[in-house]
């Protein structure tokens, strides 16, 4: 049984495959007849297709949130007491949801090139909404073929309360990292899109990267907070102690992130010097690919990770997918090669497009390394028939060094001149920072700092240096040529350099974040089992378990611990109340309560102080802590910040010259 | 002259970088195997990953302390024990689907790493009547 409501979305979501159909022929013959009542039809159409997944979604939303289990969806996701919040957020939170969830942003980055283009770049559109029309139509064939979310319960069923959603996920955080994930994936399509269509429609300009340029900065900063935003949560809820465990599914966002900021960086130098036409489309379509394939792994279970979905029919489909984007796409570069080519030439290895140049080059390596270590155990399987994993530990010892190469370059790169750099610049330039970082590398050394950590902040302070040398010299010009004073000074530089500027201000939250990952080193743990009145220590500190109370909350039961923490020789810290609690603890089914550890952390500039309630047995009264000291983890979190900040800063519009 | 020494110098910064991520899981390689093939093969004193589920009812706790644990891993026939004594991911329990990561010694499992992945919790299925509330017309 099913409503006129679910009716609605199911018949939207078919429509709009056939609007998509639509879309591509009518275009399609326009380009053949030019007949500009064709286009005009098919962007119609297009606009339509948009239109209708727009409304299927938001029936789907409404069918979540008036809980209407005669879906199955809705059954599966929710419950009535689900809060309202994670009602709308079950929209992403299983694979049929998702997928449609992935087509309505989709269609809404659709309108908005549509409204955006509306009277320009005519040559270049028809192929745009070819393009992205028929990404929409692959997506939309799942979910009306294969993975439908309108799909009802079977006959003879009435479900009286669906399943409800996981604790785990029932959490601000958890609610709004999928959808700005899938802001991130889903908006690379677009400057894919332009980058197709300028190849061909024989356009080697550097035109399409002007369309872009904002749209790929937006959308790699909502790919950025996504990631950023996962960390976060997993370091405050899941209680390992840690924010990125190189889980399969975290590197597949990890790497479309790598190579778009390859992207953003040397399309710089195609529109300075038209230099790198062939290498920006490799780019963009490698970053758009890995943007699928990262939704193919999180959808066909391939991997064995805590964020994949049941084994489904999906892989193969994706896979061909990916295979299918990759071959047209390259295909079509190499036929194209002939109009790529430029005269521009790097003239010096000391100049800012060689800087960019190996820049792109390390992002690209580490991008491999992701994919290497993520792919292992399915390239060993095909090899040696064993599947053969490599934990974090490979990614550690591998991504280290080519982080710390590209922390050097988010240096020296900056600093470098176009087209090659004068010795006397040269020493302008870096005698401060390498003078500034030596003092720091000896009072480092004198601290007893070495190897990798010992690289790690002596970088960290270079490029610190230089980036405030740079902002130091910006203002001192201002004054010199406009006698503005300092302050002043610095807000109209920050003002009418909001491209560099801002990237300097990402560069340092970069920084920042690199100080935060250096602390990792030296985590401290423990694992304990204890009783209430009992002491142990970490790391020159003292936990004392005070008592374990209890309380009876709406959703769930829990035994707060009261571990008092003393600093040896100095006096108490402050006093930390993890939880072990029970949801659905009023359930006469045992198998549906479900334990849950709520952590508790006693944050400073310099140290997490971590704790996780792990076990308790209330007959022998025992109970088990996790305890970490994390150093410098907080500036992970304000690197992630002033990332936002900057990249906002960078994207802000610049009032045009009169 | 100068695009291909820069073409040069791009090459071996990338032959480099190739060859340390190509060795760099040397050492690091962990075998996912079945336990059929664990209990037959001659893999003692060496790390490997086990993937199964929790049989019921074999949870063992020990009751001096809360973390030492042992339980018994099945994939289809085929059982072993496995001993852990670290933190217990919040959806341990029985029959969930685990994947271990440790050393084999005589026939016993010594895993220190253990995750989880309770698939029910997430994608209960509508047929099965625990994780529903049903009524039948």
């Amino acid at each position: 049984m099913i409503n006129t409501f679910a009716t609605l979305g199911a018949v939207s979501q078919n429509l709009a495959l056939g609007f998509s159909l639509l879309t591509i022929i009518l275009l399609l013959f326009y380009i053949k007849n030019n007949d500009s009542r064709l286009f005009i039809s098919g962007r119609r159409a297009a606009l339509i297709s948009a239109a209708l997944v727009v409304i299927a979604t938001m029936v789907l939303a409404r069918e979540l949130i008036v809980s209407n289990f005669n879906l199955e969806y809705v059954a599966h996701y929710t419950s009535r007491a689900t809060p309202l919040l994670y009602k709308i957020s079950a929209l992403w939170a299983g694979q049929a949801g998702s997928l449609l969830f992935w087509v309505f942003i989709l269609a809404i980055y659709v309108l908005i090139i549509i409204y955006q283009n509306w009277n320009s770049n005519q040559s270049l559109m028809p192929w745009v909404i070819i393009i992205v029309t028929t990404i929409q139509l692959f997506f939309l064939f799942m979910t009306n073929f294969i993975t439908n979310p309108f799909t009802p319960v079977e006959a003879g069923i009435i479900v009286a309360d669906g399943n409800g959603l996981n604790p785990l996920l029932q959490n601000v955080t958890m609610a709004i990292h999928p959808p700005t994930l899938y802001l991130g994936y889903v908006g690379f399509a677009i400057p894919f899109a332009f980058a197709m269509a300028a190849m061909i429609t024989k356009d080697s300009s550097a035109n399409w990267i002007r369309i872009v340029r904002r749209w790929t900065l937006v959308t790699w900063l909502a790919l950025g907070i996504g990631i950023l935003l996962g960390a976060w949560w997993a370091y405050q809820e899941l209680g390992w102690g840690g924010y990125w465990a190189w889980d399969p599914v975290e590197n597949a966002s990890l790497m479309p992130w790598l190579t778009a900021t390859a992207f953003i960086h040397s399309i710089i130098i195609q529109e300075k010097r038209d230099m790198l036409r062939v290498w920006n489309m490799v780019l963009i379509i490698v970053t758009f690919t890995l943007s699928i394939f990262g939704t193919f792994l999180t959808r066909s279970g391939i991997m064995s990770s805590v964020h994949s979905f049941a084994t489904s029919s999906l892989g193969p489909l994706f896979l061909g997918f990916v295979f299918l984007i990759l071959v047209s796409s390259f295909l079509l570069l190499i036929y194209r090669l002939p109009l790529m080519r430029t005269t521009n030439r790097i003239e010096s290895f000391i100049s800012r497009e060689s800087g960019f140049l190996f820049n792109n080059v390390v992002f690209i390596v580490m991008c491999f390394a992701v994919f290497w270590g993520t792919m292992f155990p399915v390239l060993t399987e095909a090899v040696r028939g064993t599947k053969i994993t490599v934990g974090a530990p490979f990614f550690n010892q591998v991504n280290i060094p080519i982080g710390l190469a590209l922390l050097l370059l988010t240096g020296i790169g900056p600093l470098l001149a176009w087209r090659r750099t004068s010795k006397a610049r040269l020493i302008k330039q870096f005698s401060w920072p390498i003078m500034i970082s030596l003092v720091g590398l000896v009072v480092l050394l004198l601290i007893g700092m070495k190897g990798y950590i010992l690289i790690s902040f002596t970088l960290a302070i270079f490029v610190t240096t230089t980036i405030l040398l740079e902002f130091v010299a910006g203002i001192m010009a201002r004054k010199r040529r406009f006698g503005e004073p300092a302050p002043l000074a610095f807000w109209r530089m920050l003002r009418k350099n909001r491209h560099r500027y801002g990237g300097y201000i990402v560069h340092f939250s970069i920084v920042l974040m690199f100080v935060g990952f250096t602390g990792k080193a030296f985590d401290k743990e423990i694992e304990i089992a204890v009783r209430a009145g009992d002491k142990f220590h970490l790391d020159g500190y003292e936990f004392e378990l005070a008592k374990i109370s209890t309380i009876e909350r709406s959703n769930h039961f829990a035994w707060i611990a009261h571990l008092r923490v003393t600093e040896i020789g100095a006096g108490p810290v402050t006093e930390l109340f993890p939880e072990k609690r029970i949801y659905f603890h009023r359930d006469p089914d045992q198998r549906k309560r479900q334990p849950h550890s709520e952590l508790d952390i006693h944050t400073t500039l310099m140290q997490d102080i971590y704790s996780v309630f792990s076990g308790y047995d209330s007959q022998t009264e025992s109970a088990s802590f996790k305890i970490m000291i994390n150093p410098l983890v907080n500036w992970v979190w304000i690197g992630s910040y002033i990332f936002v900040i900057g990249t906002l800063f960078a994207l802000w519009p610049q009032r045009r010259k009169q | 002259m100068k695009r291909s020494k820069i073409a040069v110098a791009v090459v071996v910064v990338v032959a480099l970088f190739l060859m340390w991520i190509t060795t760099g899981t040397q050492g690091k390689e962990v075998p996912f195997l079945s336990v059929t093939e664990l209990q037959s093969g001659n893999y003692d004193q060496s790390r490997f990953r086990l993937g199964g589920n929790v049989k019921v009812g074999s949870i063992l706790i020990s009751k001096t302390d809360l973390l030492d644990m042992e339980f018994i891993l099945q994939q289809g026939e085929a059982t072993i024990k496995v001993h852990y004594n670290k933190t217990r991911p919040d959806l341990f329990e029985d029959d969930c689907e685990v994947i271990v990561e440790g050393e084999y010694r005589k026939n016993e499992f010594y895993a220190d790493n253990l995750m989880t992945k309770c698939a029910s919790r997430y994608e209960g299925d509508l047929r099965d009547e625990n994780s529903y509330d049903l009524e039948k017309i």
